[in-house]
């Protein structure tokens, strides 16, 4: 049987602003404007002997409340190439995968590994033709064909490029660690050690930083991506047995159990004879 | 000769002199410091809203052939939050009288004690009971004194005195009304609904109980903001009577019995379902893969 | 007041043993008002995948007839359901498309993926997806609705035990916020089955 043929409705890319009108008259009208969810995080990377390694922290919040205790900040750009990101978390997480689609496309195209300041490019020509409004905040990491590269990305479009870089609201805790602690052609273990370092130093000075610590090495031709590589704050308030409730506690005003039957499966080429 | 208008005085004036330090502390009514800030206005209205924890709720009261039916919620609410749900809303002046709690909790507990005393104070000078008239006057004079500064109120004082039973509203802005019926608070249009429809003045106490029973499940059911326990009471010769405080969760299931809990099973086969393969006329059916078997 | 809080909800979803549960209060408001008390949040995108829509009732109906109509084309199309992780991102590309005008929605997403793996997870109205193992919530009572869960939830529990567990942090969580409540409704998804209940909660 032929696939359908259905075309999808044209869809416009970019931003639509249709509910923009609408929501101002709500804000207006009702007060506060939306609160999303945001990254109060602490994110880092440095350079080191053999490449280049990117940590974040794990905790998602919004306004005052932790949203996720163990969400992941560094984001998949490339192959070789990893994104550690702050602010509004679907802001990041849009702009990341955004770059990551271009650049593979890209490759299929040249067939070459994707550089580290072509995504550079694509990240900051996005956000400054946003004015600052997409706020995400990025380090950006990898190794290329150039070497070893690490950038700060900030939510206006202006970029640093650094041996050692922090970002987010636990950035000045970190940093410390990185002033005190970084020196030219650190080992991978001694980079690691550092980075973590840094990342703890947001958990526990930074409110809006906390849990567990990802780590992602990057090297000339591999990477590990070392998710909660520390575990700094386990749960201590859990109950062992938990709470229990017997079956038939919750009051019922009415049940429908429906089973679930097996979707019809065409055997190709066989049905239509005539 | 003048004439002697001593007797016009009130007695608390003509107490202070064997009493001279009785009057500044208990007599008159207590003052507060204003707040030293420029916009007292603004001040105000900014902490009023931060500190009336019972907004939202439902309370009544209305008289009778038989004296006066007293009825109250029981939720404190912060915003959304529900902050109590067994909150007293029917203060308890004395024996023969009764305040109800909208507006800010403080302001109403503060001032409906202050009023209680007063009102002894009064039993004790003249020897008889204070007219529920004259009750709800302390209050409304000492609310109008303070009117504009900020404290939120809006109670009824229900009791009986020596003309019979009594009703008057009286809130922060000043006011004072006498009336047959009222309802105070966020839920209190719903409550009217009720009792609107169900007032009658020669009701049974026990119709009348009901009535404001029912007046109160009914704005907890309608209004986010109101909850918890319906709690009435009856005023009569007697003084007042606490009649029921019923969980309002009960009276809904009471009032809209659900049926037994119904469990619908599904058919696990469809007549003439077509099979594999063959599918014939299935406009009806969708068809799609299974994920597994593509 | 916030719009998110005009209608008032209360929504969560929680993985139990090659199962999960969604659940949802059943109150329409408006602001402290009560409207109806059989308002649908919880929609069925197939058998096997159900979306929780909390925050604007006029959102959560365009947003779902949206979706509804984007998940038909793709069956039409590829002759098959959708994923709940692809549904998920279906979701969150069509409320980023909004990123500066969003719909007033809090998604809340629970499905069973290939093999009967159950798939659960929430986003913010400017669809930045939060994966879950255990459970997510939303709506105006969220923040009691974390505390019961985070409490009352256990790793690996069977479908009648996940629906207990569920219904008595919504029906504890709804008790606490003056905008949600009024009952409330649960669907426990097995491999083989679905069992839809309403619950008796408080009326008030």
């Amino acid at each position: 049987m032929a696939k359908a043929d259905v075309k999808l409705p044209q869809m416009q890319s970019g931003f639509d602003f249709g509910l923009c009108r609408r929501n101002d008259m709500l804000v207006k009208q009702g007060g506060k404007p939306a609160k999303f969810l945001k990254t109060g995080t602490t994110i880092v990377g440095l350079v080191y002997k053999d490449g280049v390694i990117l940590g974040a922290d794990t905790r998602a919040t919004e306004g005052e409340i932790v949203a996720d205790k163990n969400c992941e900040k560094i984001h998949y750009i490339a192959p070789n190439i990893y994104c550690c990101g702050a602010g509004t978390a679907a802001d990041t997480e849009a702009v990341t995968d955004m770059v990551s689609s271009q650049l593979e496309l890209h490759r299929y195209a040249t067939g070459r590994e994707s550089r580290v300041v072509t995504a550079l490019t694509i990240l900051k020509s996005h956000l400054f033709s946003y004015k600052g409004y997409v706020s995400a905040a990025l380090v950006l990491g990898g190794v290329d064909i150039t070497g070893p590269h690490l950038h700060a990305v900030y939510p206006h479009g202006s970029t640093d490029t650094l041996p050692f870089a922090t970002m987010g609201s636990g950035s000045l805790a970190a940093m410390s660690i990185f002033e005190s602690g970084y020196k030219e052609d650190l080992t991978r273990e001694e980079g690691m050690e550092l980075v973590s370092a840094a990342i703890c130093a947001g958990i526990f000075n930074d409110l809006g930083s906390g849990s567990n610590v990802d780590l992602c090495v990057i090297t000339k031709g591999g990477k590990e991506y070392l998710r909660n590589y520390k575990k700094p704050n386990p749960r201590t308030y859990i109950r062992e047995k938990g709470y229990s409730f017997a079956k038939g506690h919750t009051q019922v005003l009415s049940t429908t159990i429906v089973p679930l039957k097996d979707k019809v499966t065409i055997i190709e080429g066989e049905a239509m004879e005539e | 000769m003048g004439l002697d208008f001593s007797g016009l005085e009130p007695p608390t004036i003509r107490a202070s002199s064997s009493f001279p330090n009785l009057q500044p502390n208990i007599l008159s009514s207590p003052s507060f410091e204003l707040p030293s800030v420029k916009d007292l206005d603004g001040f105000e209205k900014a902490a009023v809203e931060m500190v009336k924890p019972v907004h939202g709720t439902t309370t009544l009261a209305f008289l009778f052939k038989h004296g006066v039916i007293v009825a109250a919620d029981s939720r404190a609410s912060m915003g959304q939050y529900i902050s109590s749900q067994s909150v007293k809303k029917v203060l308890e002046i004395n024996r023969y009288l009764l305040g109800t709690m909208a507006g800010g909790a403080a302001d109403c507990q503060f001032w409906q004690r202050n009023l209680g005393t007063r009102c002894r104070l009064h039993e004790l000078a003249n020897k008889r009971r204070i007219s529920v008239a004259g009750a709800s006057k302390l209050l409304a004079n000492t609310l109008y004194s303070y009117r504009g500064m900020g404290l939120s109120m809006g109670t009824m004082i229900a009791g009986w005195d020596e003309t019979g039973p009594g009703l008057f509203y009286v809130d922060s802005e000043g006011g004072r009304i006498k009336g047959r019926l009222f309802s105070v608070g966020s839920g209190s249009t719903y409550a009217y609904g009720i009792l609107d429809s169900g007032y009658h003045f020669h009701m049974s106490v026990d119709e009348a109980v009901d009535l404001g029973r029912h007046a109160i499940y009914h704005a907890t059911f309608r209004d986010g903001a109101s909850g918890g326990v319906a709690s009435v009471y009856y005023v009569g010769p007697e003084g007042w009577k606490k009649i029921a405080g019923d969980d309002v969760s009960e009276l809904h299931y009471k009032y809209y019995p659900v049926s037994q809990p119904v469990v619908e099973q599904e058919m696990v086969e469809i007549l003439g379902y077509p099979p594999t393969g063959n599918l014939g006329d299935c406009s009806s059916i969708p068809i799609y893969r299974n994920v597994a078997s593509s | 007041m916030s719009i998110f809080t005009y209608n008032g909800s209360a929504l969560v979803a929680m993985v139990g043993k090659e199962c999960f549960a969604i659940a949802s209060d059943r109150r329409l408001g408006v602001q402290f008002q009560t409207i109806a008390t059989d308002f649908q949040r919880i929609f069925k995108v197939h058998d096997k995948l159900y979306i929780g829509l909390s925050g604007l009732a006029s959102d959560v109906q365009t947003l779902q007839q949206r979706l509804q109509f984007r998940h038909k084309l793709y069956q039409l199309r590829e002759e098959r359901d959708m994923r709940p992780e692809t549904f998920a991102h279906l979701v969150s590309a069509m409320l980023y498309e909004k990123r500066f005008g969003p719909y007033f929605c809090q998604p809340v997403i629970g499905g069973l993926d290939r093999d009967d793996k159950p798939f659960i997870c929430t986003m913010d109205s400017i669809g930045a997806i939060e994966h879950s193992k255990d459970f997510v919530v939303s709506g105006t009572a969220s923040e009691s609705l974390y505390g019961a869960c985070e409490s009352m939830f256990k790793p690996e529990m069977d479908p009648e035990e996940l629906f207990e567990t569920i219904s008595q942090a919504l029906l504890a969580s709804v008790d606490r916020d003056c905008l949600s409540g009024w009952g409330g409704i649960v669907y426990v998804v097995t491999p083989d089955q679905v069992i839809t209940r309403t619950l008796k909660g408080r009326m008030d």
